[in-house]
């Protein structure tokens, strides 16, 4: 048990380590969300004449950000492992008594980490743009709670996928195949009521729109616990099942 | 003497139909430099792969220090070290780091990690490179690291596949002289390759494996001495291209009759004719060709060498099956699933 969690922060540590030996990755990913932010409530402007009830598109669009980037980073740990795999690192691993479930988990986290560094630029960013998070301190670590949970479901079955095909070109397939829809099957660039009923009803099975629904007010007005109780029960089993699916990818790797 | 090794029947079936291991059963002794021998595709790196416990087998069984691979995976694990063909680093941390982290994940304490790491940086010549990015390194600084890796915890066993596949020759001696004196402080060593130099020189007993199955096994000049006498290696100059075939088959038909032929075995560029004595054979074999008006292209005479054992067990030479070189940069995974 003590072993398993040494080996996975082990696991972190190695991947953040990636950051101090290439400080230039690091910019671009603190610069990425600010690259969102500008062109989406730029493009989106208008929307807000649509008869918005939320003020300003950018305090609207800016939780919504924060739960795409999850999506957004759901396939950097599948190209994290897929390089250990061509570069014939994950087969050394496997062949030391490493906890399974830490070299998953230490990945994981690793995902998690870079996501709430981002965040922080879009609040900072989305602060000085005139948004404001009605909840305060609170509402902001809720958000971190349910959207690392969504970003892990995700991260996690993307790279399942990368651990089994072992592959890059079908996981970069594949990986859009799923998260493009399920931004665009949610309610993170447009509200729901502004959608055609069949996305409505795609929403119910999706969980990006369980996190965005149950972030979304903690910017906006408060703590909606309805919506923040079903975001973590259906975000926390879509990142237990994820991680069960990547544990069986990962046992079945060698073959 | 104990086994370090033991399979019994080990066989793995890829997708129901591909026996890339068919029951094989070899024991290893503790102490031994042990060699699989074949071309690729015969099932080196699968059978190894099984040993440590990478790969699940289909069938069979094996024992690694007495620990059952399947039952007991952890413990074989703790007192293997595996090192893979495509030389396994990590391009985005330095040596240092990648071996400092499997110290870790050999759960290793800090203090042991630290002069452990000194230790085989010193070893294996990395100490100046040692906090450089390993994307910097050369193939054979890579393949070094790589092994360094599969050290950290004194393992009983070291596995390692193609130790030396694609690096030049003065990196290769080096590597031999690790291993050699790896062995000499006592451990145990399994290697793959489709050097018959590397076995030559370096095992003290080898498997011969095509197809998934042990075809022969014993000290090396045990195998050689299975070929008894030397064998005469001849080519014909292509005269007629479309009839070179024929050409070839006509004289194997021929030598072959002959009473002081043992054997003919025809390869890409020549025939090996197997004989008591070559300095008698030469002279007849040379009359016989020039009765029959064939014109002789090279002919010479050679002690026979793993090369005539393998092809002695499997009708083939290993060269011609030589895959391309896997150098720093190593390919797709492209095992049959």
């Amino acid at each position: 048990m003590l072993d398993g969690l040494w080996d996975t922060w082990y696991t972190l540590v190695r991947y953040l380590r990636t950051f101090v030996h290439n400080p230039f990755w690091m910019l671009i990913l603190l610069i990425q969300p600010l690259v969102w932010l500008v062109l989406f409530t730029q493009l989106f402007q208008s929307i807000t004449t649509l008869g918005f009830t939320s003020g300003s598109y950018v305090q609207f669009f800016a939780p919504g950000l924060i739960v795409m980037l999850a999506v957004f980073n759901a396939n950097a740990l599948a190209f994290r492992l897929l390089n250990d795999i061509n570069y014939g690192v994950l087969v050394k691993m496997i062949a030391t008594p490493v906890n399974r479930y830490s070299l998953i988990v230490g990945g994981l986290l690793y995902i998690a980490v870079t996501w709430v560094l981002q965040v922080f630029v879009v609040l900072i960013v989305s602060f000085l743009m005139g948004a404001r998070v009605a909840t305060g301190v609170g509402g902001v670590l809720m958000t971190f709670l349910i959207v690392s949970l969504l970003g892990i479901g995700l991260t996690g079955l993307v790279a399942a996928i990368a651990v089994t095909m072992k592959r890059p070109e079908p996981v970069v397939l594949i990986a859009n195949l799923i998260t493009l829809p399920l931004m665009f099957l949610s309610s993170i660039l447009i509200p729901a009521y502004l959608t055609p009923q069949w996305i409505q009803d795609a929403m119910k099975f999706n969980p990006v729109n369980y996190a965005i629904l149950a972030v979304r007010p903690m910017f906006l007005t408060g703590f909606d616990w309805t919506a923040i109780g079903q975001a973590l029960v259906v975000c926390g089993v879509f990142a237990l099942v994820a991680i069960f699916v990547e544990t069986a990818a990962f046992r079945r790797f060698g073959g | 003497m104990t086994n370090i090794v033991e399979t019994y029947n080990l066989t793995k079936i890829y997708n129901k139909t591909i026996r890339a291991v068919d029951d094989i059963s070899i024991e290893i002794q503790e102490g031994e430099i042990f060699g699989l021998l074949g071309p690729n595709g015969a099932g080196k790196t699968t059978t190894i792969h099984m040993l440590a416990t990478i790969t699940r087998p289909t069938s069979g069984s094996a024992r690694v220090g007495g620990y059952d691979v399947l039952r007991e995976p952890r413990k074989v694990r703790a007192i293997t070290g595996y090192s893979a063909q495509e030389a396994g680093v990590d391009e985005y941390s330095s040596g240092r780091e990648y071996l400092t982290l499997f110290g870790h994940y050999y759960h290793l304490d800090n203090r042991t990690i630290r002069s452990r790491v000194d230790e085989l940086l010193e070893l294996l010549e990395l100490t100046d490179a040692a906090d450089r990015l390993v994307a910097t390194y050369s193939g054979g600084m890579r393949k070094r690291l790589e092994i360094g890796t599969a050290l950290m915890h004194r393992p009983q066993l070291l596995v390692v596949d193609e130790p030396t596949l694609g690096l030049d020759i003065q990196t290769r001696v080096r590597i031999w002289d690790y291993i050699r004196a790896l062995n000499k402080d006592g451990m145990s060593i399994l290697l793959t390759t489709h050097y018959l130099e590397e076995t030559d020189k370096l095992c003290d007993r080898v498997a011969i494996v095509d197809h998934g199955r042990v075809v022969a096994l014993g000290t090396p000049d045990e195998l050689k001495g299975e070929i008894h006498g030397d064998v005469v290696s001849l080519t014909l100059p292509v005269e007629e291209p479309d009839q070179h075939a024929q050409t070839i088959e006509k004289v194997r038909q021929l030598l072959s009759a002959q009473p002081f032929v043992k054997d003919v075995q025809p390869t890409a560029e020549a025939l090996n004719i197997y004989v008591d004595q070559g300095g008698v054979a030469v002279p007849q074999i040379l009359r016989l060709l020039e009765a029959s008006g064939l014109t002789v292209g090279e002919i010479a005479l050679a002690r026979p060498s793993l090369d005539d054992v393998f092809l002695k067990y499997t009708g083939r030479k290993i060269r011609e099956e030589k895959g391309k070189a896997v150098g720093a940069r190593a390919a797709w995974i492209r095992r049959p699933r």
